[in-house]
């Protein structure tokens, strides 16, 4: 049937069965009552676009008032006259163009009589209803006291739970085993097996409290620690190693930064502030990803700023409301371009479905009640107000957010699901808001939230199958889980013993991230040094060569240059070239190792700093000084970067030389001494001068040892074809919850893949020549490594049927395999 | 799977057009998809029933692809020829090879194609695709286009036209894997943007491509791993069923956790004993079949095509891998695979990505591609499958010698061509040209013979005439193997559909049936 007829044919068979049965509702015998009549159509055809902050139109109808304003195309009702109310027009329009509602059902010829009537009795509007924004779930923090616990417990988390399932802990399933336990928490604090003598221990262990010193042990190693945790950070933050946009420098690691941040427990608050207002370490995060080319407006780096700060720290879905009003929640263009607007240089224009609109975004934070953002201060000014009001008191779903997700890790299953929906109640309001307060009760100490929980009873009971959507969760125990790839690489190399062959793709110097100053004194202050006093608010692309000469009375001992351009850097030494930074990622410092490059007496340093535009989307500079210290010949190939003729040149570095004789300091940084060829050299400020704040971990660097990485842990590498297979993302989207269910081709990777298969054959070459030599052993070993538990009888004699008496090298890899491939090993129970 | 089956599943299909009613796709669902529903994976719009019934006139897709920017003008659609001499004024060139006739009447292509030529009368040619226009040009970036409908960077992962089609369709064999992809390597130029679309992106890595980069290696990847006999792979896998059985955990019930994952197990170990692992064996093929697609093939060849993009081995090595290419995938097709992609390879500035030396490259370029290409839409023939098999030949923009990006839109250049061509390397269509391009289809449902569209016969060649976007070659894709252009799945509650926002429309004048 044509829909345009059904409605009058529908309305005149209706009119036709009432008149025949003598009951026409009789729109003038009962007045319209709005909360009844009337507030139904609103919410069910109108306030999807006309109401909670959105105004389709330039029409909202959150009010009476509003409704009468009308839209864009003039008064929506008149009152007392439907007849002259060009909404009724609308609602009953036979043209699909102009119809209302413009989505989903168009109203019933009843409903159309009852608004008629509404609007012809004078609109009665109760004033205490309204259609305003819905005030935003888990927003304002829950006084303290408010949250008390329900029964004292050991541990208060226990009592929430009891009383959100109405099962008393006292009527809880026995906790899961030590060998069971040990398994989880190793796994969920640090990501690695237990090794087997240490469980062993642990099991043997008699204490009451031997659980909760396990837990507390593990945190402990901040090594392990921040290298399990770098992989959930890196999926949620996008950063990794290889990816998009790296080629045209529309991106940036953050590694050093994140790494530093976990291995040391940086309090959860400073945590975010400074990846929201970022120094050049970090800006990675909000700067996006950017590929080549023309890019939507609704993907602009402001906007990917927006929505990643929004989903990622406050579990807010902005993606819809990049391009226009969501339909999926109340946010809306303004907000989404408010927010995204604290990223800007400039004005931001807004842009619908990619169209501009010719409006400017103003802006705001998501949610005004927290806080104001000056519209007219600097870029620095608004992310730092941003920063303040996202960590400040009054926003209760920060913390919310982070104990959710920490909670949906540990236990399968989010307190609110889907973790990234913040706006939805959890399951047991009171535990979050609990554990939210207890965070931040603790100075935002996740690893006091992560004790919490994991010295709870309710994630010591017996693992349950959980889905990953369930439609009405109660809680029954912590979800059967998947190892992630990196835990999955990292089980399999510790099964032999083994380290990964790759080298670390991860930049970071892993002994000053974890022990921060390394007790040298650094007796010298670097600077920032630029051809123009202006650089840290806007530079015009350009190549420069700093030049000094360095004096040495003594052939140096150790000689470390501490290094940070804008963009990046290339060093000669008395014409030689030593070390040039990747084309786009420098910024954040490096320190290279220049002890055999130095001479006693007179040395020239020439550093060419290379800063280029800022769109992210260029090109590559026309030159790089080759290894002989001159520049290489132009290459057709490169796209290129123009130099408009009058351009500043302009690019800037800060460095600290490191230079010792025994006895002798003959440190030297980057200062007002130095000189280009194109002018004078500007000091700018120091290692706290924004926007690099490169701050103490500038310091830091300079007075360190370099490190060569070695590779212990899957997280520190790019994405192998394994890890790939196994649920590893690609990071070009913010990813908060990987893929749980396996898949036919992480199968196939997992039974013929190359990469497995590599590791399998090293693994078994290293068993056989530092493992136990007989095979009953040797099977023993195997099963309490993989497994955290001996094997039994029947798998004792399987075993060592495979491994060979005495034990091959194909037994091993076989026997390697199929441990490997056993859910019990694959999962976490 | 055998011939006579895949006739029969085929009889079956156009039997019954209601392929789409929801009951119809659990029936013929993986079990893995099954486990996928049941977790609340993504959502298909389908189940609300209101999107348009079509019936299929592909079973399958087959797409070749023409990485770097293939000229119209030096292939389907050649335009005046001027030789190359010493002192021409580049604007004068619009195609460096003559153009030959093909078996249609007044349809012409550029020598070197003489294979296809005499193919052209079962073909459908489309002469005016459009890329995106999408400002300063990175390859990687259209191609993630043309292969996704979006344009990156996106805030949801986007999943290939053959993830589309596998998680839609499934395989035409349950044993084998529904999207196959043929002839890419991801560790070289570019690799990382190339895998930001060669996925399923949102729809979830079951629905993934398996990669194959070297044809005559495919054999290996449904094999045990390298050095292992069949009889010790047989028997690692019975130790590991032993080993199930004997654990604790493996005898207690089940759950979404372990059933996905002993499954996935299974239906790995499946493909790797099945005979359509077979179809991945070339040495299988008998030697005279394989060497009309690569003449001259020797038994037990395998070329890890050298990365070095100057060397002469290279491309002579390129060639053959391509023909390979095409031989597999009618193997594959045969064996009951739905979306294979054989690609000549992109890497920066080599096979059809011709910075310089254009017309001297595109000599081997076609010779890749021209007898292979011929000789697969023959031999589908010859087997009966051509008529359900789509075949489509595509690139993800032409290639100028003057114009960048499209006449009223250039962009920034990123070719010098000199004002006078004086070295016969500057002899080419080296610029990046997104105003044209061809796209050549057999099977599948589409007509015989048939020329869609017209371009300009006097620089800017440009399309003048039934200009086909993406969106719509996409649609009509779809419609071939029954797919409305408005389908779609929901993720994170929004609607992401087959087509950019769900608005492609089918080219129809292609349908044989319209």
């Amino acid at each position: 049937m044509n829909p345009h007829f059904s409605a009058p044919l529908g309305a005149a068979v209706a009119l036709l069965i009432y008149s025949l049965i003598g009951t026409v509702p009789s729109v003038a015998a009962e007045p319209v009552q709005f909360a009844r009549d009337i507030q139904p159509i609103f919410e069910a055809s109108c306030v999807q676009c006309h109401a909670r902050g959105k105004e389709k139109g330039g029409f909202s109808l959150e009010t009476r008032a509003d409704f009468l304003d009308g839209g864009e195309n003039g008064l929506a009702a008149v009152v007392g006259h439907s007849a002259d109310s060009p909404v009724m027009k609308l609602i009953t329009s036979l043209d699909a163009e102009t119809v209302m509602p413009k989505k989903g059902k168009k109203l019933t010829p009843q409903q159309v009589a009852t608004f008629r009537a509404w609007i012809d009795e004078g609109m009665v509007w109760p004033p205490e209803i309204n259609f305003a924004k819905h005030e935003p779930a888990n927003l304002r923090p829950r006084a303290w006291a408010s949250v008390a616990v329900p029964a004292p417990a050991v541990n208060p988390v226990d009592s929430f739970v009891a009383q959100s399932t109405a099962q008393p802990a006292g009527t809880w399933p026995q906790p899961v085993d030590d060998r069971t336990y040990a398994r989880r928490v190793w796994l969920d604090t640090i990501g690695l097996l237990p090794p087997p003598a240490e469980l062993a221990a642990f099991v043997a262990e008699g204490a009451a409290d031997k659980r909760e010193r396990l837990v507390a042990r593990l945190l402990e190693n901040r090594q392990a620690y921040a290298e399990h945790w770098l992989t959930f950070w890196n999926d949620l933050l996008r950063n990794d190693y290889k990816g998009t946009g790296y080629i045209d420098g529309g991106r940036k690691p953050i590694t050093s930064w994140l790494y530093t941040a976990l291995a040391r427990n940086l309090p959860y608050d400073q945590f975010v502030a400074q990846l929201i207002n970022p120094g050049a370490e970090a800006e990675g995060f909000t700067n996006g990803i950017l590929w080549r080319g023309a890019v939507n407006a609704s993907m602009v780096p402001p906007m990917q700023a927006a929505q990643s700060v929004a989903q990622v720290f406050l579990g807010v879905n902005l993606k819809c409301a990049s391009c226009h009003d969501s339909f999926i929640n109340e946010y809306t263009l303004k907000d989404a371009y408010g927010l995204a607007s604290v990223y800007a240089d400039g004005p931001l224009e807004i842009a619908e479905c990619d169209k501009p609109t010719g409006h400017i975004g103003q802006v705001k934070f998501l949610y005004g009640e927290l806080g104001l953002i000056d519209g007219r201060a600097d870029s620095a000014t608004r992310k730092r107000q941003l920063a303040e009001i996202i960590t400040g008191r009054a926003n209760g779903r920060l913390p919310r957010t982070i104990v959710n997700r920490l909670w949906q890790r540990f236990m399968g299953y989010g307190l609110v699901e889907p973790v990234d929906e913040m706006d939805k109640p959890a399951w047991s309001p009171a535990l979050m808001d609990w554990l939210a307060e207890d965070l931040v009760a603790h100075g935002y100490d996740l690893k006091h939230t992560i004790t919490r929980i994991l010295t709870s009873r309710a994630y010591q009971l017996p693992a349950v199958n959980v889905g990953e959507t369930e439609e009405h969760y109660v809680f029954r125990g912590p979800g059967v889980r998947r190892l992630s790839a990196e835990q999955f690489s990292d089980a399999l190399l510790t099964l032999s013993g083994s380290e990964h062959a790759a080298k670390a793709d991860a930049r970071l110097n892993r002994t000053v991230a974890l022990q921060g100053a390394t007790g040298a004194t650094l007796p010298l202050q670097p600077k920032w040094i630029w051809t123009t006093a202006h650089a840290a608010k806007k530079t015009k692309p350009a190549a420069v060569v700093f030049k000094r000469e360095v004096t040495l009375p003594a052939l140096p001992t150790e000689a470390f240059i501490a290094i940070a351009a804008d963009n990046s850097y290339t060093i000669t030494i008395n014409g030689q070239a030593y070390g040039a930074s990747s084309k786009r990622t420098s910024a954040g410092p490096d320190l290279i190792d220049m002890r055999d490059k130095f001479k006693v007496g007179v040395n020239t340093l020439s550093i060419m700093a290379v800063n280029l535009t800022p769109e992210g989307a260029t090109p590559i500079p026309p030159a790089v000084i080759g290894p002989n210290g001159k520049a290489l010949p132009f290459d057709p190939k490169a796209p290129q970067l123009e130099f408009p003729p009058e351009a500043n040149t302009t690019a800037g570095l800060i460095l600290y030389a490191r230079v010792r004789a025994p006895g002798q300091i003959m440190d030297f940084v980057s200062d007002a001494s130095w000189q280009t060829e194109v002018g004078p050299v500007f000091e700018l400020g120091g290692v706290e001068l924004a926007p690099w704040q490169l701050g103490p971990s500038f310091l830091e660097l300079a007075a360190a040892q370099p490190e060569k990485l070695p590779v212990q842990r899957a997280s520190l590498l790019a994405a192998d074809p394994l890890m790939a297979a196994l649920g590893r993302p690609n990071r070009e989207q913010v990813v908060t919850v990987r893929q749980g269910t396996a898949t036919t081709l992480q199968a196939l990777e997992l039974t013929n893949g190359a990469t497995l298969a590599a590791a399998l054959k090293a693994g078994a070459e290293k068993i056989l020549t530092t493992g136990p030599k007989d095979p009953a052993q040797l099977a023993t070993t195997l099963y309490l490594q993989a497994l955290s538990r001996g094997p039994t009888p029947t798998e004792l004699t399987f075993a060592t049927q495979l491994l060979g008496s005495p034990v091959q090298a194909e037994g091993v890899q076989d026997l390697l395999w199929a441990l490997a491939m056993l859910p019990e090993f694959q999962l976490i129970y | 799977m055998n011939l006579s089956r895949l006739i029969a599943q085929h009889s079956a299909r156009q039997a019954r057009p209601d392929l789409w009613s929801r009951r119809d796709f659990l029936k013929t669902a993986s079990n893995a998809t099954l486990a996928a529903l049941a977790a609340g994976a993504p959502r298909s719009l389908f189940a609300a029933g209101e999107l348009e019934k079509i019936a299929p006139t592909a079973d399958r897709v087959i797409v070749l692809w023409m990485a770097g920017g293939m000229a119209h003008t030096e292939t389907f659609d050649p335009k005046r020829y001027t030789p190359y001499v010493p002192g021409l004024d580049p604007n004068e060139v619009l195609s460096t090879f003559p153009s030959i006739p093909t078996n249609v009447d007044g349809v012409r292509f550029s020598a070197g194609l003489e294979h296809l030529a005499n193919v052209m009368d079962r073909g459908t040619l489309i002469r005016g695709m459009q890329a995106a226009d999408l400002g300063f040009i990175l390859h990687s970036r259209h191609q993630f286009n043309w292969h996704t409908g979006y344009v990156p960077p996106q805030t949801v992962a986007a999943p290939h036209l053959g993830s589309w089609i596998a998680r839609t369709l499934g395989p035409l064999d349950p044993a084998m894997p529904a999207f196959i992809n043929i002839g890419q390597r991801f560790d070289l130029g570019e690799g990382e943007e190339l895998k930001a679309f060669t996925t399923a992106g949102f729809l979830g890595s079951e629905y993934g491509p398996f990669n194959v980069a070297f044809p005559e290696q495919a054999a290996d990847a449904v094999r045990p791993p390298a050095g292992m006999s069949p009889g010790r792979f047989a028997n690692r896998e019975k130790f590991y069923r032993e080993l199930l059985a004997a654990s604790p955990i493996g005898r207690e019930g089940s759950g979404y956790q372990k059933d996905s994952l002993l499954r996935s197990m299974d239906n790995a170990h499946r493909l790797l004993s099945s005979p359509a692992a077979k179809a991945f064996d070339l040495s299988l093929e008998p030697l005279a079949r394989t060497r009309k697609y690569f003449p001259t093939y020797e038994p037990g060849m395998r070329f890890d095509a050298p990365r070095d993009r100057f060397g002469a081995k290279y491309e002579e090595s390129m060639i053959g891998r391509f023909g390979l290419g095409c031989l597999l995938a009618r193997r594959l097709c045969e064996a009951g695979a739905r979306f294979i992609e054989v690609t000549t390879e992109y890497i920066p500035f080599l096979n059809w990505d011709t910075h310089e030396n254009g017309h001297a490259r595109l000599v081997g370029m076609k010779q890749m591609i021209d007898a292979p290409i011929a000789q697969l839409v023959l031999d589908l023939e010859e087997r009966g499958l051509l008529d359900r098999t789509l075949i489509v030949i595509a690139s993800e923009f032409s290639r100028d010698m003057m114009l960048e990006g499209k006449p009223e839109k250039t962009v920034k250049d990123q070719v010098p061509v000199p004002t006078v061509l004086n070295d016969a390397k500057f002899y080419g269509m080296h610029r990046h040209f997104t105003a044209a391009g061809s796209v050549l289809m057999f099977g599948g449902g589409m007509k015989r013979g048939y020329v869609h569209g017209v371009t300009a016969d006097e620089r800017p060649c440009k399309t003048i005439k039934d200009p086909v976007t993406i969106s719509n070659l996409h649609a009509s894709i779809y419609r071939a193997v029954g797919i409305p252009a408005n389908h779609g799945y929901d993720v994170e509650k929004r609607p992401f559909y087959v087509t950019a926002d769900g608005k492609g429309q089918a080219v129809r004048p292609l349908f044989a049936r319209g």
